[in-house]
This record gives structure tokens, sequence and C-alpha cells, in this order.
């Protein structure tokens, strides 16, 4: 028998052979034990330039190339080091100052050993790939030096000895190498001149050690102390050294435990416990707010620890904090990105991620010292924690990788990582997600749905779900708009096609009035109809007529679209409509509610051919009140389809005197009457801003923005609209009292106006009267600066935001005082004039062809609580769509402005203690100004004071920023860092 | 978490501070089972293997095969549950262990004079005692050893290793390196192949890669591939020389 | 155990030696294919492949399972092979037979470990629910080249099915019937294709395509999966006569062009079948995504 023995034997003159054991815990609890070798070698070299001998020390790579040395011959000298010197930080050194490290010119000629790399990616994967930039970074000049690898700086660790201790003595032997070998290398060149090899650490006993080594060590502060410009770079130390210590603290399990859903339910029902939907606030992602039935105002919840695992949408229930932990709103602005860009996404390094870090702390220490210091003006309002979640709304979140957190940036590397997606939404913590692509996905819209969220875990954990295409491309960033307001865009399923007309684009009104299909149907055919639309409209809804009877009153008519004679109840047709709600409009494409050959051929009010409609038909007397209405199910034939601009040239040109013409101008008449009217009854007149983006035709690639001009002819259409629309609700109510379909806007709670009004009066001396509509109306009238004639529109702008939205509901559901449409000054109201477009005009215009026993009434439109439902998902669904078309919007004057910088007017409509929010009018935009991007000249942040009573904000006391002022900004774009999209970005000028 | 391979481009030194065109350690013993028809022992690094040889001998099962003139290679792989760093078993019907079986069987029934010994089998049994990259290649060089101790001739040695390409950003191929003989850290990270040579330079008898890798970057690691061979071809003869003296110098004393 | 004849020495001698002249017995050139056809099935997912008398095919499906326990992450993929004696008398029901073996390890290598499919987007909810895609190849008639006549039927299926749509809101999960919502196609990253170089003489002959005879007589083979992009995704050249470096690398050029020929093929044959299911031109109809 031979035995087995290794032969000693070195394979290679250069290299001597060792190993590395070392034991690694697995996150399933598994202990995997690693034996790695180590090839120990001598032909590593110092990159000193100083040195020669190393210089053919290292054999080419397989391309022939060799690195170039490094470190500088003449590195810089400082009052302690004269001769220059070579830096050789430890760990903590890089972990608590990167910063400084970063900053431009100041240290140059760092030596970075192996070993601390490895620590500090172990540590801190951001600020290793930040150290690993570094090293790329030519100027700098920083040199890995792979110590473990060198035969004479390879240190074997010791038994009994700590894994620290190890890397700090190896520290230490590698920082001794060096300096004896710097002292061969300049007595080879007969220089005086030796630069010195200093070690940084924190380490006390490490620095102690080094001294009885008779090494060169210092900890960081008396280091930086003998810098130049050492207070300023002192700072930088300091501050993120705090950091630091934060995340030592070691919290095994980050958030408090739920209740269990009993505890939940019985203290909702005492009233202990509180019901309600977490909101999340776009300025601020530490500060969320619960409205709860019990209380007018919201509660709020601050930090991460008392929204205790809560995403924005989800219903929670939450437990009133004591009254000294009360807070008033934050006034700062407070962004994810900034306070955790050093978070680790791997899991196993959990341990020392605190729940809070020591930056968040600072954050909310300010938010109570204001609260304290402030307890008159200030006005805390209850805080509240989060105690369990009823409900998750999770949804699928479109976002990015944060490319920070990717290990391996390569794409062939299918090994699985955990990285951080950012949310678009920045009301959406940052998700952790394990994926095999990351390199892949670098750069990219991702669509990722959320699983679970551990108490161990700082951050929600997801999964990848599709790759929607490169940042800032149309299509990724379309389907991502989409997908983010949950718009329905696939096609419709095939089940859909038994539903249409077999006969296709080739349907027509059927030529015998004897044929089923005309039966009960006016024939309208021969009135002087025409429909008014935006140019390009395809998708008619409502054509009008007016004539003059010979009694002298006018019969006008509204004949709208008869879509339910093609979409019948609960077919699949039927069924993908009521889903999607609402036809989606975005800068350059329409996300259909029903198909194209309903939409925008057979139900589309198309001029010079035959349709199906529902005629609302008056009488009205030349005050424009009502005579007599009349609802019927018709045949029209539209002469002419106007643009709102053709409309009103028509209508202003003398020489036309046609029939057509003629009757436009008695609509015209009519409808001035009509808003006289609803204007004295005190329907409000609201603004938000709203622009049109030019495309440029062939690309479709924006080139401009404008705003909308609104023409008398829009008047004109919405007056008759909203008529219709009243007019068709009382009917639909008086039919079916308990299961009409109707929409309400309520009278907005006076306190939502309390900060406005409040704001007028301290800024302006104006007065905002909100007990009624009228009142609000006329007040808002009165708000004018004739130096400034936005104004009046800004007030508008913010006032639309303070109001209540509308929404739809059934009858039976509420009272009859109740029904009331605030803005509108109506007593009911609902919609019936865009049954292509809107799904509850579809349902109201079932519910009218049965009130005028047309036809009989489904039954799914009996059903109060059918119907209900059928209401909430429309109000989501029209809700959504307002978002995503906004957004799409938001998207294109990006693009649009992508590259340019103009200058242009805007207003302060909103101040934070470390910023302020300016709107553009010219572009329909708002933008936040940060303190921070303010930077003067010696790139400081300017120091600011904040008076919270006078809405203002003195930034260095050179310049005063008011709420309401009128500003110039230059405005450019940048992509901005937390959600990927193309910002604008303001600056003050 | 340990320094990975991305850090390979700091200073052309890899995971175990070897150079690109660096072997592991390679250590081979000859008949070290006196029991066997011929036996080694191989290290290629961490990765070590015993090998057995039975045979050549009748063939086992029943003569099915009418026009079998030439003996029948077949090959039994058995990996060690303490082999690698997790403890698990690997049944006998893995596919991938019958695909190595496959490969390594019919590379040598091309090398091996299987027409001298009609109506038999030799059979190759591997031992796996401990992985860590270069399985494949391992075995193969495991084998040629104790095919040479069983004394059953052939055309010439065949020799395998492996060669890997450093991943780097897709865009600038041009400036990975081809690695030579990885290990399994550098296995689970890079794209790889197993190269096997015999009869003379450049002839390769067995080349299994199973990482997706652009095409261009294949000639880069072939080449340094068959380096690696001719390299381990010159161990493996010293291996055997050795052997063949201290055989001689028993027997004359 | 039945076993496929060994063809006479007379057959042999007349292959090789008409192989010498650059003469194939079928009167094809050396790289030349035999006609391929891919059609596909009524349902979604189903591709049937002949080259020559070979015929495979592939079937993929989908259903809801809970993920491994290790992958919480990914949904489940796996590919199944059988050879039945239907294919030819050598192969026998319930035993691991040596073609099979190298058949499943190709397919696994060639479209699994290269990630053609993304297995992350079949996660539904981590950790506890995935779908899991199977596909069945069955092959049908053996006439040699298995390899590549089932690797183009297992990418054409993969690229033709449609998974059930699924939406989660919330903590609710819903799947979607086929009537309900279109189904989804798979998320395929690349489209990998395996071309089989057989080697005569030495390695001094290549020929693609082999049949069933050819197949017999060669000295040894090189299986090569590539991408259209030039991706190699797998090598394999499982001993058999030594061949010179240099002829692997120019064959990796050959494969490529094939590769591109192939999923030409693959592409043009989707796009008729979807053309043949959109019966007179009424999917146009169901865009919801229409231009202003």
């Amino acid at each position: 028998m031979t035995s087995l023995k290794r032969s000693h034997a070195a394979t290679s003159p250069t290299t001597t052979l060792s190993s590395k054991t070392y034991l690694r815990t697995l996150k399933s609890g598994k202990v995997q034990k690693i034996v790695r070798e180590l090839y120990l070698r001598q032909d590593i070299p110092c990159s000193s330039q100083l040195c020669s001998k190393c210089l053919d020390l290292a054999p080419p790579s397989f391309q022939g190339r060799s690195e170039p040395f490094v470190l500088s011959a003449i590195p810089a000298g400082t009052k302690q080091f004269p001769q220059g010197h070579y830096l050789v930080p430890d760990t903590n050194a890089f972990l608590s100052a990167m910063d400084l490290f970063e900053s431009e010119g100041v240290l140059q000629d760092v030596v970075v050993l192996q070993t601390v790399l490895e620590e500090v990616k172990n540590r801190s994967l951001p600020l290793y790939n930040r150290l690993i930039a570094l090293t790329k970074n030519e100027g700098k000049r920083f040199y890995v030096f792979f110590n473990d690898f060198r035969l004479e700086t390879y240190v074997q660790r010791n038994a009994g000895e700590s894994i620290n201790d190890r890397n700090d003595r190896a520290v230490r032997k590698a920082s001794q190498w060096y300096a004896d070998h710097l002292q061969q290398a300049s007595e080879a060149r007969q220089s005086i001149r030796c630069p010195a090899v200093v070690m940084l650490s924190d380490d006390k006993d490490c620095v102690r050690k080094a001294h009885l080594e008779g090494l060169v060590a210092l900890n960081l502060n008396d280091y930086v102390a003998g810098l130049a410009d050492a207070d300023r770079l002192l700072d930088m130390v300091a501050s993120s050294r705090e950091q630091r210590i934060a995340k030592d603290d070691k919290a095994q399990m980050l958030y408090p435990e739920y209740l269990t859903i009993s505890a939940m339910l019985t203290g909702v029902k005492a009233g202990t416990l509180h019901q309600g939907t977490f909101n999340v606030s776009p300025y601020n992602y530490l500060e969320g707010t619960v409205h709860v039935p019990s209380f007018d105002r919201s509660l709020i919840i601050m930090g991460r620890e008392n929204s205790n695992r809560a995403v924005s949408g989800d219903v929670v229930v939450v437990e009133v904090l004591p009254k000294d932990q009360w807070k008033a709103p934050s006034s700062q602005v407070i962004e994810e990105e900034e306070v955790h860009k050093n978070d680790n996404a791997e899991n196993e390094d959990e341990s020392n991620e605190g729940i809070i870090t020591q930056q968040e702390r600072k954050f909310l220490q300010d938010e109570v010292k204001r609260t304290h210091g402030q307890s008159a003006e200030g006005r805390p309002q209850p805080t509240a924690r989060v105690v369990g979640v009823v409900k998750r709304n999770w949804r699928q979140y479109v976002g990015h990788i944060d490319k920070d957190s990717v290990r391996s940036m390569t794409k062939e590397s299918r090994a699985q990582q955990t990285v951080f997606l950012v949310p678009m939404d920045k009301k959406v913590p940052k998700i952790r997600v394990r994926t095999r692509q990351a390199g892949e996905l670098l750069g990219n819209r991702v669509l990722v749905s959320i699983d679970s969220w551990d108490r161990d875990s700082r951050y929600p954990s997801g999964h990848f779900i599709r790759n929607l295409g490169e940042l800032e491309t149309k299509g990724a960033e379309t389907e991502a708009l989409l997908l983010e307001w949950d718009v329905q865009y696939r096609p419709f399923p095939k089940t859909v096609l038994d539903c249409l007309p077999p006969e296709g684009h080739n349907w027509k009104v059927p030529a015998e009035p004897t044929d089923p299909g005309w039966r009960g149907r006016r024939d309208l055919r021969d009135l002087i109809i025409c429909s008014i639309d935006p140019p390009g409209c395809v998708d008619i809804d409502d054509a009008l007529h007016a004539r003059r009877l010979p009694n002298g009153n006018f019969e006008v008519g509204v004949h709208i679209a008869d879509v339910s004679h093609f979409v019948k109840p609960n077919n699949a047709m039927d069924k993908e409509a009521s889903l999607r709600g609402t036809t989606v409009y975005l800068v350059d494409k329409r996300i259909d509610m029903l198909p194209m050959l309903l939409g925008t051929d057979l139900c589309s009010l198309k001029p010079y051919v035959e349709r199906y409609a529902f005629s609302v038909l008056w009488e009205l007397d030349a005050n424009a009140d009502i005579v007599n209405t009349t609802f019927t199910k018709s045949v029209i034939r539209s002469r002419e389809a106007f643009s709102y601009e053709a409309a009103q040239l028509r209508i202003d040109d003398p020489s036309q005197q046609d029939e057509l013409t003629q009757g436009m101008r008695h609509l015209m008449m009519l409808s001035k009457k009509l808003r006289a009217k609803r204007m004295a009854a005190g329907a409000l007149n609201l603004a938000s801003p709203e622009v049109r983006i030019e495309t440029e035709s062939e690309t479709s690639d924006p080139v401009d923005v404008k705003t909308k001009q609104l023409l008398d002819t829009n008047q004109l259409v919405e007056e008759f609209m909203l008529l219709a629309n009243i007019s068709v609700a009382g009917k639909n109510y008086e039919a079916f009292p308990q299961t009409a379909l109707l929409r309400r806007h309520g009278a907005p709670p006076k306190n939502n106006f309390e900060e406005l009004a409040n704001q007028l009066k301290i800024k302006k001396g104006m007065e905002l009267r909100t007990d009624s509509s009228k009142a609000l109306a006329d007040s808002l009238d009165l708000c004018v600066e004739h130096s400034n004639p936005f104004f009046n529109t800004l007030i508008r702008i913010l006032a639309t935001r303070c109001m209540m939205s509308a929404e739809y509901f059934c009858s039976g559901t509420q009272a009859f005082p109740e029904f009331r449409h605030y803005g509108l000054a109506s007593e009911i109201y609902t919609h019936f004039t865009s049954p292509i477009r809107r799904y509850a005009d579809l349902e109201a215009h079932r519910q009218l062809a049965a009130a005028i026993g047309y036809e009989a009434l489904d039954s799914s439109l009996q059903s109060r609580s059918k119907l209900e439902g059928v209401c909430k998902n429309i109000n989501v669904r029209h809700r959504n769509a307002q978002m995503a078309g906004r957004a799409s919007v938001e998207y294109y004057v990006g693009q649009a402005l992508k590259g340019r910088v103009i200058e242009e007017d805007g207003f302060v409509m909103r101040i934070f203690s470390n910023g302020f929010v300016v709107f553009v009018p010219r572009f329909g935009i708002e933008g936040l100004i940060r303190l921070r991007d303010m930077t003067n000249d010696d790139g400081k942040e300017p120091e600011a004071v904040f008076d919270a009573e006078n809405y203002m904000l003195d930034i260095d006391s050179k310049r005063q920023v008011d709420l309401f002022q009128k500003v110039r900004v230059q405005i450019s774009d940048e992509a901005e860092e937390s959600t990927g999209k193309r910002k604008i970005k303001l600056q003050l000028i | 978490m340990p320094l990975d391979t991305s850090t390979y481009s700091l200073a052309h030194l890899r995971v175990d501070g070897r150079r690109w065109n660096e072997l592991r350690r390679v250590h081979g013993q000859i008949s070290t089972q006196a029991a066997a028809d011929g036996s080694s022992y191989f290290e290629m690094g961490n990765t070590k293997i015993i090998c057995t040889i039975a045979g050549p001998q009748e063939q086992r099962r029943g003569g099915n095969s009418g026009q079998s003139h030439d003996a029948k290679v077949e090959v039994e792989i058995g990996i060690a549950g303490f082999s690698g760093v997790d403890r698990k078993r690997r049944g006998r019907n893995d596919k991938r262990i019958q695909e190595m079986q496959h490969a390594i069987a019919s590379a040598f029934t091309h090398t091996l004079f299987t027409h001298l010994y009609p109506h038999s089998t030799i059979t190759i049994h591997l031992h796996v005692l401990s992985q860590d990259g270069a399985l494949l290649a391992a075995c193969i060089n495991a084998a040629t050893l104790a095919l040479i101790d069983a004394g059953i001739p052939m055309s010439d040695y065949t020799a395998a290793c492996t060669t890997g390409s450093t991943a780097s950003y897709a865009s600038n191929d041009e400036a990975a390196d081809p690695l030579l003989d990885l290990n399994s850290m550098e296995e689970q990270e890079l794209p790889f192949l197993t190269l096997g040579t015999s009869g003379g330079d450049d002839q390769v008898s067995l080349l299994i890669m199973e990482t997706r890798v652009q095409a261009t970057r294949l000639e880069a690691m072939v080449s340094v591939g068959l380096d690696g061979c001719r390299q381990i071809r010159s161990l493996l003869d010293g291996i055997v020389r050795a052997h063949g003296k201290k055989v001689l110098e028993a027997r004359v004393t | 155990m039945p076993r496929e004849a060994d063809p006479s020495t007379n057959e042999q001698a007349f292959l090789l030696s008409a192989l010498r002249e650059n003469i194939r017995l079928d009167g094809r050139a050396l790289d030349a294919y035999r006609p391929i056809s891919l059609s596909f099935g009524e349902d979604y997912g189903t591709a049937d492949v002949r080259i020559g008398k070979t015929r495979v095919r592939a079937t993929i499906s989908a259903d809801v399972v809970t993920p491994f326990v290790d992958r919480k992450f990914d949904g489940v993929f796996t590919i199944s092979t059988e050879l039945s004696p239907m294919a030819s008398p050598a192969f026998e029901v319930g035993r691991q037979d040596q073609t099979e073996i190298l058949l499943s390890r190709i397919l696994e290598k060639t479209v699994r470990r290269s990630g053609a499919l993304d297995t992350e987007s079949l996660c539904i909810v981590a950790g506890q629910k995935c779908f899991h895609i199977r596909a069945d190849i069955h092959v049908m008639d053996h006439d040699g080249n298995l390899v590549d006549a089932s690797c183009l039927a297992l990418i054409a299926a993969l690229l033709h099915f449609r998974r059930p749509d699924v939406e989660i809101k919330g903590e609710e999960v819903t799947v979607f019937s086929v009537r309900e919502r279109e189904p989804v196609k798979l998320a395929m990253q690349h489209q990998p294709f395996c071309v089989t170089t057989s080697c005569y003489e030495e390695g001094t002959i290549l020929l693609h395509d082999a049949t069933l005879l050819e197949e017999q007589c060669r000295e040894g083979d090189v299986l090569i999966s590539m991408n259209k992009f030039g991706e190699i995704c797998q090598i394999a050249k499982y001993g058999g006569a030594p061949m010179d470096g240099l002829s692997i690398l120019t064959c990796t050029n050959t494969v490529l062009e094939r590769v591109k020929i192939f999923d030409q093929l693959v592409k043009d044959r989707i796009a008729e079948d979807e053309k043949r299911r959109d019966v007179g031109g009424l999917i146009a109809e169901l865009s919801a995504e229409n231009d202003r």
C-alpha cells in the first residue's frame, strides 16, 4: 500500500501555496466550511513610481498589457510629513470617511489593501462600489495592493486570534513592508526624499501596536487636523461617522409585531383603535396620514417604526399616541434616496441594520424640536402608530434597479443577488429583489411585485416580473405609467369578437324603418345636427342642434352615441368595459374602453352618415329656462364635425348665414345664458393647469409645450352637456330612486381651506370665505392682483386641490341632500354624455332607456350592491386615468425640454424648511427647489431660516422667498436619480 | 462576502492569487491501490480523485452485441458525499454524471488500443474525494495515469484542463482575459470549458462547455486551453517517468 | 436489449468512399439540411418538426405549483424527453438509454442553463406560487439528427406557447382562464439552437444533419448550440476522433449561419401561425392601445 502523501514541491518558482479556511452561514441557517487555496507570490509590484525594482516584476496579462504604476514618485506632503507620504487606511477609515476620500484633490496616493477592500465589501456593498470607482479614477492615484497574495505581507491567522485582529495585523504588516520597500527603493535611487507610509486607523489599540512596531500611524482626526482645509474636512469625517455608529446598534426584530385580527376588531369596535387607509406624503417618505371616521383631521404617522411595514394604500389599524408625541406635519422634504444610499441589499448583513438610521433619527428630532418650539402656532396634530394591517393593497410596482446595490454588473453572471428596486412612486419604499439578471436589468424599467415584509427586514421583499425596456424610451415609459396607474392596456379577449356586429365596419343603420333596430326610435335625420370636439377626435360621443320654434322658443337637442344598443349588459364586452371603466387619454395614445370598431366607427357620431343616438330634446325659452324635456332613442345624421376652433370661426363669420351656423349661434346665445345662471347659483370656476404637447408629425417626438386655449365653443359644448346630464339625472332618479347611478361632489370640510385661507390672509391680506360654494366663488373672484394677472389662477389651482373629488354613487346609498354637486352647484348630477369613453354613462343610458320604457332594465342595474361595486371600480379607474394622463404629459414635457435651458416666470406655491415648490404656468409644471441644490460657489448648502408663521424662507440672509412670490427660474432637465424619470429641474435665478 | 472575480481587472490577479496562465498545483501518483489492475491518485488544486481500473476482463453481460471485436470501455464515477461544500448524496442516475461517464468513455475508446482485447471490458472507476473545479478534467487525467498503470496500450496521453474567460461588460469583450484552470468559485461566476487533447498538438479529443459566452471569446479560451493541456501532458509524463524510474530501481535492487 | 442493427460492412464502406469524394448518399451538399417542416397545433405550445424522416413533437404546458424552497423567486421549468419504440425499434419504454440521456442533457444545457426562458418572470408569489412550465419532447420517428430537431421543436413550442394571465391584488392571486383574458407569451431572453456536426476521416470531412446511417458510420460529432447574436450556449464534443482546435472554431462560424436560418424559420412560421389564427383580420379590432 502506497501512502497518499502530498508533495511539497511548489509548482512555480514564484509562488508558494497556502490555504484559507473559513465558515460561512447561509440564510437558511446552514453552516458551510469553505476551503480555498492561496497562491502566495513575489511578483506583485508596489506600484510606486519611485521604485525601479518592481517595474518588470509583474508579468503582462493575456492581452500583453501591464498595469501602469499609480503612486506618484513625489507625493504631496503635509505639515506632519514634509517628505510626502502614502496613506494606508484601514477598513474603519474608509467606512467612516468615504466622503473625505472622494472629495476632489484632498487625498491622493492611497494604498488600498486587499484585506481592507474585502472587509469594506463585507460591511457595505455601496461603499465598496464607491471605493472601486475611486481606484479606477486616475487622478486620485488609489492603488489596490493585494497584500494577502504577496508572500512577504501574508499573515496567517493565529490560533485564538479574532478575524479583526488578524486583519489589523495584516494592515500593519503591509504598511511595514511598504515603508521598508520604499526605503530601499529611494536608497537605490539615491534620492533624499523618501515618502512616509502613514497608516490611518481609528482603532486606538491598533495605532498603539503600530507605534510599538515602529510604524507611522495616526487616527483620522489627527491626520485630517494636519491638512490645509482641516475644519471643513473634519466635518465630513464626523457626519459620516455618526451614521456608522447608529448602524452598529443591533436590532434583531426591527418592527413590532402586528396585533391579532380579533384584537384589532375588538379595538376598532371599542373605539380605542381606528381603521383607515394609509397614505404617504409625496414630499416626505417618513410621514404618512390615515384618515379615520372618528376624527376630522387625519392622524399623522411619523417614521418607519410607527408606520410599521405599512405601504401606501394599505388598509391599516392604528392606535393614537399619547399627546406628548403629537407633532405638526413636516415642513421638510425628505427623500429616501438621500438618506439611505449606503444600505446593503443582501439580506445576510441585515443584523447590523437598525430600523431607524441615525440620519432618520436626526430628521425626527428636528420635527420634535419644531413642535415644541412653536406650541401656539404649529398646532401639533394627533399622531398614531400602525398596529396591524387589515388588507394589503400591494400591486405591481414599476421602478429601476439601484445600481449601487448591484454586486456584479456583468451580464453573463447568472449568480443570484439581492438588489434594491427603487419604485417610480416615491411613496413606496425600496423593494428588495432577488434576481439572477441584475446586470441586464440595470438602466431598465422593471416591473416587480411585493411578496412580503418581515419583521426583521427594513425593506419589503419582492420578486422580478418583467423587464419593460430601457429607461426613458417611449415604449418603456408609457407602459410603466400604464402599469403604475393600473390601466388595462392589453388587447380585448377574443370572446369580445362574438359581441361585435358581424357586419364589422360595413354595418349601417337599416334602411327600412320596419327593421327591429328602428323600434321605438324617432327619425331625426332631417335635423341640422353637428358635433364640436377637439381637433382630430375620432370617438365622437355627442352632437347638437338648435332651431327656433314658431312660438319664439328654441328647440335644442343633445344627441349622444347610442352605445347601449351595441353593448348588451353582462356579455364579454360589457364585462371588459366595466373593468376598464374609462378610456385613458395619453399624449400620443388612447387606451380604449370599447373596441375600436364601436368606439371610432359604429357608435361614433361621424358626420354625413346615419347613426343611432340617444337624444335629449328641450324646449327652452329665450331666457334659456326649460319649458319641457323629452328623452328618446333616435336616428340622426350629423351634417358636420367641427373642431372647437373651426366652430368658433364659423359662428364669428358674419357671411355665414346658413341654417347650420344659425343653429350654432342659437346654441351659443343660450349657452351663455345657461352659464350665467349657473354662476349665479354658485358654480365654481376652478382651474387646473393644462398644457398641450406639440409633436413632430413624422416621429411624434415632442418639440414644444403650449398652454391649452379655451374658446367660447368649448363652453358652449360644456354647458349643454351639463344640462343634459342634469336632466337625465333627474329623470333616472325619478324612475329609480334606489338604484340610479349618479355623481356627487361633496362640500369640502372647512378645515381643508384653513391653510390656504391663512396663507392668503397673512401674505396678501385677502379673505377666503368658504361657508358655501357661492361664497367661495365670490371670494375667489376677489383674489386679484392687478400687477399679476396669473395670481388669481394660481389661487384657483390651489383651491382646487383643497376640494374633495367628485364620485359616482348609487342613489340608494346617500340621502338626497348629499347628492349635491358642489362644484357645479347642482342638486343632482350624473354622467350621460360620453358613453364611448366612460362606463358610468353607459349605465346611465341603460337606466334612462328603461325609464322611458324603451326596454326592460337588466337585473344588474336593479341591484344596489352590484351598482355599488361598479361605482367603486369606476371611481378608482377614473382617478387613475387622470393620473396616467398627467404622468404622460409630465413625461412628454420632460422630453420636449430635454437638453434645453429656458428661463421662465414661476410662482412659489409651497414652502418647506429645506426647500420650496415653484409652479411654472408656461409649462404647467411644478418643481421642488431644494436648498441643497442652491449651493453657492464654495459648494456649501446655504443656511436658511424658515419662518413657518409668515411662510417665508430666508436664505443666507441674502434672499427671501415668500409664498405666492413671483420668481424667475431657470428650467433645465435632469434624469432624476430616485425614480429614473426625466424631470424638470428648476433653479432660482 | 469575500472578493469575487470582478477584482481581476484591478491587478490581473485571480481570487486565489494566480495569474491568468497559471495552473494550480498538480500532484499525481501511480499504483496507489494494490488490489486494482491499475490505479492512480490525482490532485488539481483541491480537486482530488482516486482512479482504479478493472480489466481488460471478459465482458460481463451476455454477448448481445454480435460484432464487438473491440474492448468496451465503461466508466463509473462515484462522487463522495463529503467532496463538496454541501454534504449531499448524488444519485447514480444523475444525468450530469452519466453524461460525464459517457464523455470519458468515448474519449478513451478512441485512444486505447481496444482492438487488442476483443469481447472484453475495461472499467474505469473514478472516486471523487474532493471537488474544487475542473472535475471532468481531473477525472480524465487520473484515468490516463491509471490506464498506464494498468498497462493497457494507448496511442497517446489524454490530458485535460479547463479554461475560462474573465467576465466583463459584454460591450468590451476584447478586454477579457482567458483564464487557465478555474477553481470552483471561478467556475460559478465565469464562463468556462473543459478541453481534452491527445495525439499531438492541438488535437482536441474532448470539448465540453456548458455556459453561455460570446463566440469571439472562444478562440482565446481554446488556445490557452491547448497550452494548458500541453503543460498537463508534460506533468503527466513526468509523473509516469518518475514512477517508472522508481519501479526500475526497485527491480535492480 | 433490442439494438439497432449495425449497418453492414458493405454499406459502411460505400458511404465512406462516397464521402471521400464529397458525395452523400442522398445527394445533398455536406452542410445542407434535409427539408425542414415546422408546424403548430391548434393549441398554443405544440410544435411539430420534421427533418427528412425524423419527426419530433414538442408540447408545452403550464400549471401553478409551489416553488422549490431554495429557489423561492423562480418558476419551475422542466424538459422531459421520451424516446418511444414508435420512433425506432432500438428504443424501449421506461429504460434510460444513452441517446436519451445525451439528448436531454443537451436540451437542458442549450435551453435551460443558458437562460433562454426567464424563469424569474414565472414567479407569482415568492415562495408560495409559481408557474411550472413543462416541455415534453416526443420523438415520433428517428432517422438521425434527433438533437437538432428536438431543439428546434422545443424553442418553437416555447415561442408559440401562451400561459394564463395572472393578477395580484394585495395578497390575492387570480389566474385567468384563456377565455377571460388573453393568455400571455413566455418571456424568452434569447433563442438558442443546436447544430450537430459529424466528422469522418479523422476530422477532415465535416457534415451537417446526418441521417441515421451516416450517424452510425461517423467517427465523432460536435454539438454546438448558439443563438443568432453569436453567443455559444453549449459545446459538446464527447470524445471520438480528435479534431483540430482550429476546425472547431471554424465550425462555430458555419453553425452561426445555420442558427440564423433556424431563427428566421421559426420567426416566419410563428408569424404565419398568428396570421392563420387571426381570421378575417379581427385581431386588430381587439387592440386597446391606439394612437390618438
